[in-house]
C-alpha cells in the first residue's frame, strides 16, 4: 500500500470506465447498460477522489459526495423510467426499442 | 434633492407610470388617466422646482459599454436650450393630461390612450435630457413608436390605421439618414457625446455629410420639407395627442436636437435648411386655407411654424428657432385644445364650415382661441410676437432676400387662416344642428386652455421674467433683447400690413357666403389648387411606378438565385445526397449503434484535443 502513486488510481479508474463503456455498448439489457453507466460514474468519481489525495485538498473528496448524492437521486429516476417503459413496452430489450426508427 | 437624482425622477417617473398602465390598469381607464397625469404633474412641479433651484450646466455620464475606445454611455446634459425644453415640455404636457380626462371621459379604450401619453413623456424626456447621439437616437425611436401608437388610437378605422403607418414610415426614411449620421460620427470624430463632438468638431472640421445626415432625422421628426407629408395626416389621432406630439413637443424635438448639433451644421447644410424651411412655411400657410376640417388647417399651421424654425436654424439662430419652438408649443397647444374642446362641445364635428357662432355658447374656449391666434399671428407683445419677428428681421439682416419675402408670405398667410378660421368658427350663425346645440366644456378641459392660452399665449413673451424659470431664460433674453421695439425695422411693416391686411381682410371676407368657404365660391381654380396634395400623389406615383417595380426586380432575382439555384438546387440537393447515405449508417434505431458512435465521437475529440 505504501508505494501506490497517483497513476495506479488513475489506472483502476479508466480500467473501469472501459468496462462501463463496453458494458453499455454490448449489452441489450436496459438495466445492465444502466449498471454500466452507474460504473462509468462511478469511475469517474474515484479518479476525483485520487486527484484529490494526492493533491492534498480537500474539494475533490468534498465533491464526491455530492456526486454520490445526486446518483442516488438520478438513479431513482433512471429505475422508474424503466420500470414505466416496461409497462407500456413490455420489454427492457434496447435492440425491441426502436419506434421511433420504423 | 439634488438634481442629478431629480433628473432620474423626471426621467423615469412617466415609465413606472405606463409600465403600471400596461400591465395593471387596461381595464381600469379611469385610474389610469388619473395616474397618468399624476405623473404628469409631479414632473412639472420636480422640473420646475430643479430649474429655480440650479443654475448652469448640469451634466452626468453613465456608460453602459465599452467597444474599444469608443463609450457608449446614457447620460443628461442639461444646458440653457434644454432647460427650456425641459419646462416647456413638462409643463404643457401636465395640462394636456388634464384636458385629455375630460376630452377621453367616454372613450373605451382610455387606459391605452393614456399610458401611451406616459411613454411618449418618457420617450420626449429622454431626447431633452440625453448627453449622447446613440441615446438620443433611442429616445427618438421611441418617440416614433408612441406617436405611431397615439395616431392609430382608434385604429379600426381604416384612415387612423394609414395615417399612422405613413407617419411610422415617413418617419423611417429620415431616420435611416439619421442613423448613418451617427455611425459617420463615430467613424470621424470617435465620439458621440455631445460636449466631446463640439470641441472636437472645431478644430477637426465639419464634412457637409454629417450635417446632411443628421439633418434627415430632423426632416422626418420635425415634418421639413420634402418628409413633412404625414403631418396632416397625423391628425387623425385623439385631439390632445394633436396638441401634445404633433404640435408642442414632438415635432419641435428635431428643432430642438438641430440646435443642441448645431456645431455639426456645414453653412452648405443650413443654407438648404433656411431656403426650404421658409418655402415650406409660405407654402403650407397657404394650403391651410383649402382645408375646412379645423384640425387639419392647424395641422398645416404646425408645419409653417416648423419651417420658420427650420428657417431660423438655417440662418444660423438656433436659440431664435428654439425660443420660438416654446412660443409655439404654448399657443399650438392651446389652439389645439381649443379645437378639441370646440370638437367635443359640436358632438365629434370637425368641418369648420359647419360650426359658426360658438363665440357666445362656448365663452372660454373662444377667449383662449382667440389669444392663442392673436398670438400665431404675432400681433405685437403676444407670445409669437418676439419669436417670429426676430425671425424675419433676422432674414433681413442677413440679406436673404428671398428666404424675408417667403417669410412674410407666411407671415400674411399665417393672419389670413387665422382670421378665416376665427370668422368661420365662432363668429357669425350656427351653420348645422351640432353647432347650435354646442356646449362649453367641464373643467378638465377649460383649465388647461385658460392657463395655456390665457397665461402663455399672452404673456410669455410680454412677462417672461414672471413666468419662465430665470434658469430657463438665458436662451429667450438674447432675442428679446436684440428686438427691444424696432417699429422702424423691416419685420414691423410686415407684421403690421399682414395683421391689417390679413387678419380684418379675412374676418370680412370669409363673412360674405355663410355655410360656404368664400375663396372656394370665388376661386375655385386656387381653392383646389392650394387643397391638392402634390407630395402625396407625387410620392405614390414614386412607389407605384418605381419602387415596386424595383421591389419585383428583387424578388424576382430572389425567387431564381436564391430560392431557386442556392436553396434548390445546391443546398436541397447536396442535403438529399448526404440524407441518402447517412440514414443506412447512422439512423438505425438501436441504441447500441448511437452509443458507439457517440464513443467514437469523444474519443475523435480527445485525439484532436491532445493531439494538438
Amino acid at each position: 500500500m505504501e508505494n501506490t502513486t497517483l497513476a495506479h488510481h488513475l489506472l483502476l479508474a479508466g480500467l473501469l470506465f472501459v468496462i462501463g463503456l463496453t458494458g453499455v455498448l454490448v449489452r441489450r439489457n436496459l438495466l445492465v447498460i444502466y449498471m454500466c453507466l452507474e460504473l462509468m460514474l462511478t469511475a469517474a468519481t474515484l479518479a476525483l477522489v485520487a486527484f484529490s489525495r494526492f493533491n492534498q485538498t480537500m474539494d475533490g473528496a468534498v465533491f464526491v459526495f455530492f456526486i454520490i448524492t445526486v446518483a442516488a437521486a438520478e438513479v431513482a429516476v433512471g429505475l422508474a423510467l424503466i420500470v414505466a417503459l416496461f409497462r407500456q413496452q413490455k420489454t427492457v430489450q434496447s435492440n425491441e426499442l426502436n419506434t421511433l426508427c420504423d | 434633492m439634488d438634481p442629478i437624482q431629480s433628473l432620474h425622477w423626471i426621467l423615469f417617473l412617466p415609465l413606472v407610470s405606463a409600465t403600471c398602465i400596461a400591465l395593471f390598469l387596461r381595464r381600469h381607464g379611469s385610474i389610469a388617466a388619473w395616474l397618468s397625469t399624476a405623473t404628469a404633474f409631479s414632473i412639472a412641479g420636480l422640473a420646475l422646482n430643479l430649474l429655480l433651484t440650479t443654475d448652469g450646466k448640469i451634466g452626468w455620464h453613465h456608460d453602459l459599454a465599452k467597444l474599444g475606445e469608443i463609450s457608449l454611455g446614457f447620460g443628461y446634459l442639461l444646458d440653457a436650450n434644454a432647460r427650456l425644453m425641459l419646462f416647456v415640455v413638462t409643463f404643457v404636457a401636465a395640462w394636456i393630461h388634464l384636458f385629455s380626462i375630460g376630452y377621453m371621459q367616454e372613450d373605451e379604450a382610455r387606459g391605452r390612450f393614456f399610458g401611451g401619453l406616459s411613454i411618449f413623456m418618457f420617450s420626449i424626456l429622454g431626447i431633452v435630457l440625453a448627453d449622447n447621439l446613440l441615446m438620443t437616437f433611442i429616445f427618438w425611436e421611441l418617440v416614433g413608436f408612441s406617436s405611431y401608437m397615439l395616431i392609430a388610437h382608434y385604429f379600426d378605422k381604416d384612415f387612423a390605421a394609414a395615417a399612422s403607418k405613413k407617419a411610422f414610415i415617413t418617419n423611417r426614411v429620415g431616420d435611416l439618414g439619421f442613423i448613418l449620421g451617427i455611425a459617420f460620427c463615430l467613424h470621424h470624430y470617435g465620439t458621440l457625446n455631445f460636449e466631446a463632438l463640439a470641441s472636437v468638431s472645431t478644430f477637426q472640421g465639419v464634412p457637409i455629410i454629417v450635417g446632411l445626415l443628421l439633418m434627415c432625422g430632423f426632416l422626418g421628426k420635425s415634418a421639413q420639407f420634402p418628409l413633412h407629408v404625414w403631418l396632416t395626416d397625423a391628425m387623425a389621432g385623439p385631439t390632445p395627442v394633436s396638441a401634445l406630439i404633433h404640435a408642442a413637443t414632438m415635432v419641435a424635438a428635431g428643432v430642438y436636437f438641430m440646435a443642441r448639433v448645431s456645431f455639426l451644421l456645414a453653412p452648405e447644410v443650413l443654407q438648404w435648411m433656411a431656403v426650404s424651411g421658409a418655402g415650406m412655411a409660405a407654402l403650407a400657410g397657404l394650403c391651410a386655407l383649402a382645408q375646412t376640417d379645423i384640425k387639419k388647417s392647424l395641422a398645416y399651421s404646425t408645419l409653417a411654424h416648423l419651417g420658420i424654425m427650420g428657417c431660423a436654424l438655417g440662418l444660423g439662430h438656433p436659440e431664435l428657432a428654439v425660443l420660438h419652438m416654446a412660443m409655439h408649443a404654448f399657443f399650438k397647444a392651446t389652439l389645439f385644445l381649443g379645437a378639441g374642446s370646440v370638437i367635443h362641445g359640436c358632438h365629434h364635428e370637425q368641418d369648420m364650415l359647419k360650426m359658426g357662432g360658438l363665440l357666445k355658447k362656448m365663452p372660454i374656449t373662444a377667449a383662449t382661441f382667440i389669444a392663442a391666434t392673436l398670438s400665431n399671428c404675432a400681433v405685437p407683445f403676444f407670445a409669437g410676437w418676439y419669436s417670429k419677428d426676430a425671425i424675419i428681421e433676422a432674414a433681413w439682416h442677413q440679406h436673404h432676400y428671398a428666404i424675408f419675402t417667403f417669410l412674410a408670405l407666411a407671415a400674411l398667410a399665417t393672419c389670413i387662416y387665422s382670421g378665416r378660421m376665427l370668422r368661420l368658427v365662432f363668429l357669425g350663425q350656427p351653420q348645422s344642428k351640432n353647432a347650435e346645440q354646442a356646449h362649453e366644456s367641464p373643467w378638465t378641459m377649460t383649465t388647461p386652455i385658460i392657463i395655456l392660452g390665457l397665461g402663455y399665449s399672452i404673456a410669455a413673451g410680454f412677462a417672461a421674467d414672471a413666468i419662465i424659470p430665470a434658469s430657463s431664460r438665458q436662451v429667450i433674453e438674447k432675442p428679446l433683447q436684440e428686438m427691444a421695439f424696432h417699429l422702424s425695422a423691416p419685420s414691423t411693416w410686415v407684421g403690421i400690413f399682414a395683421l391689417t391686411f390679413g387678419l380684418l381682410g379675412s374676418l370680412k371676407f370669409y363673412a360674405i357666403f355663410p355655410g360656404r368657404d368664400s375663396l372656394q365660391v370665388f376661386s375655385p381654380q386656387t381653392y383646389k389648387l392650394l387643397e391638392y396634395r402634390y407630395f402625396d400623389h407625387a410620392y405614390g406615383w414614386y412607389i407605384n411606378h418605381i419602387q415596386r417595380r424595383l421591389a419585383e426586380f428583387i424578388a424576382f432575382l430572389d425567387l431564381l438565385v436564391i430560392n431557386g439555384l442556392a436553396v434548390r438546387w445546391i443546398a436541397g440537393g447536396f442535403t438529399a445526397a448526404v440524407g441518402q447515405l447517412t440514414s443506412r449508417t447512422f439512423h438505425r434505431g438501436q441504441t447500441r449503434g448511437y452509443a458507439l458512435w457517440i464513443t467514437l465521437g469523444s474519443l475523435l475529440i480527445i485525439w484532436f484535443l491532445l493531439a494538438r
